[in-house]
């Protein structure tokens, strides 16, 4: 090689360092560096850095991998988790059909039941089902803005609300439902900011996910309806999920599983259930 | 009451499942040790915390098995979880109050007295290593200790090649002036060194 014509750039003396450099490469830098010798002495120096931080990181020779990273011990944690958290889910839904029926055949005796046994439940739910619902029906109809940052700038929309939630938010990708991200915004709530992605199918139809961080206690589902706007809600280590869309609760509730299996982050691996056939 | 059954899974894929499980285990296992060591090297010593880190890397890998990219490097996949994590939690600890700036000297000093022996021979080294900037030690540590090629690294930190390069170039360059101004005799050490 003549070292004449080699164009040798810093990059390629780290490589060089690295063992990452091509054999007739790795020729052209070492002629190279018999010509710079401060350079070589810089880098020989680089060598040895790189061999004692191998040294310095070196696993314990024979250690076995602990029996807590061993792959089938997560996969069965994984599994129990996701069965717990799926019968948890059916008896939600079991509760919203049997709910659903009861208020419906029992309207004219107990006008109080079926919002008890749907519409009602925890205070929180029925507090953010509301806010969801609102803040659908303010934005959904806008032409010009219904988001406050687009999908366009999907990386900043997630950090900035992830910031203002307190939390790592993730939106959920609903393409297989035919759904687009159109964005998001920051909404005012009772305590603290929400969060609300919007997205549209190729009809036109708008849904939006609602989000609330710090919601205590236990995994509550509850659906509830208004004025022809259906709100599914969820919440899940702390993060309360309002659904919301023109839609039948059959519609949303697949589409909420979608947005679980998304945001739980431990049960994404699962093949979807079938959807639920509509209730009632 | 009303029967309403949701199954979980596809009834019959029984085999398969087993199949894919021992796939997994398979092809992640092999990386669990050089996972581990980058964990602990990222979290100065504190290795409950590395392994914390590592299951919790894992199990996202796990559950995001269908999202990997075939073609691409597992290696490279699983390190980038496992960095992403890490940055999160940073950002966490940071957000709770936890002065990252001394706990990390603490850490520093935990590693360096109490850690393993392998670090004890490399005191000095080992102690400017913990005072570079986070994305220097990242490079550092995928490149130089992980093996992993600079295309590898830029793809795990998400950046592009050419800053893997100039933080590698600066990483080096701060290790060397720190180990210089040591043997010249201590006191001679950037600030922050004693």
């Amino acid at each position: 090689m003549s070292e004449g014509r080699a164009i040798v750039e810093e990059s390629d003396l780290h490589a060089y360092v690295d063992g990452q450099l091509a054999p007739d490469r790795r020729a052209a830098v070492e002629a190279w560096l018999d010509d710079h010798p401060e350079t070589r002495a810089h880098f020989t120096q680089y060598a040895e850095q790189r061999r004692a931080l191998r040294a310095a990181f070196a696993l314990t020779p024979g250690a076995s991998i602990p029996a807590r990273l061993r792959v089938a011990r997560l996969l069965a944690e994984e599994r129990r988790r996701r069965h717990w958290r799926w019968t948890q889910i059916a008896a939600a839904l079991a509760l919203l059909v049997i709910g659903g029926f009861l208020g419906w055949t029992a309207q004219s005796l107990a006008p109080g039941l079926q919002s008890a046994l749907t519409g009602g439940g925890t205070t929180t739910a029925r507090r953010i089902t509301t806010d969801a619902i609102r803040a659908y029906r303010t934005y959904s109809v806008e032409v010009r803005h219904p988001v406050e940052v687009g999908a366009a700038q999907e990386v900043h929309l997630v950090q900035w609300l992830s910031k203002r939630l307190g939390r790592p938010l993730t939106v959920p990708d609903l393409t297989g439902a035919g759904f687009q991200l159109m964005g998001g915004r920051l909404l005012p709530a009772e305590d603290g900011p929400a969060a609300q992605f919007m997205y549209q199918n190729a009809k036109g139809e708008r849904l939006t996910l609602y989000l609330r961080s710090g919601i205590d206690g236990e995994t509550a589902f509850r659906y509830r309806e208004d004025a022809g706007i259906g709100a599914f809600y969820w919440s899940d280590q702390g993060c309360g999920y309002a659904l919301a869309a023109k839609a039948d609760r059959a519609v949303l509730m697949h589409i909420a599983e979608i947005v679980y299996r998304q945001t739980a982050g431990d049960s994404g691996k699962a093949k979807l259930p079938p959807a639920p056939g509509k209730p009632g | 009451m009303p029967a309403l059954r949701i199954s979980v899974g596809s009834p019959g894929s029984g085999l398969h499942l087993g199949k894919v499980m021992r796939d997994q285990a398979v092809l992640i296992e092999p990386y669990i040790p050089g996972l581990r060591r980058f964990a602990n090297a990222l979290l100065r010593g504190d290795r409950e915390r590395a392994d914390d880190l590592v299951q919790d890397s894992l199990e996202r890998a796990l559950s995001r098995w269908h999202l990997r990219q075939k073609e691409g490097s597992l290696r490279g996949w699983l390190y980038t979880i496992l960095y992403n994590r890490f940055l999160s939690d940073q950002r966490h600890r940071a957000r709770r109050g936890i002065h990252n700036t001394l706990t990390e000297a603490v850490e520093a000093e935990l590693l360096i007295s109490g850690g393993q022996d392998s670090a004890l021979a490399h005191r000095d080294l080992v102690r400017a290593f913990a005072t570079l900037p986070e994305e220097q030690r990242a490079v550092l540590l995928l490149v130089a200790v992980e093996d992993l090629s600079y295309q590898e690294a830029a793809r795990v930190l998400g950046v592009p090649t050419g800053t893997v390069m100039s933080r590698l170039s600066r990483g080096r360059d701060r290790l060397r002036q720190y180990l210089d101004a040591d043997r010249r005799g201590g006191d001679a050490g950037p600030k922050g060194m004693r």
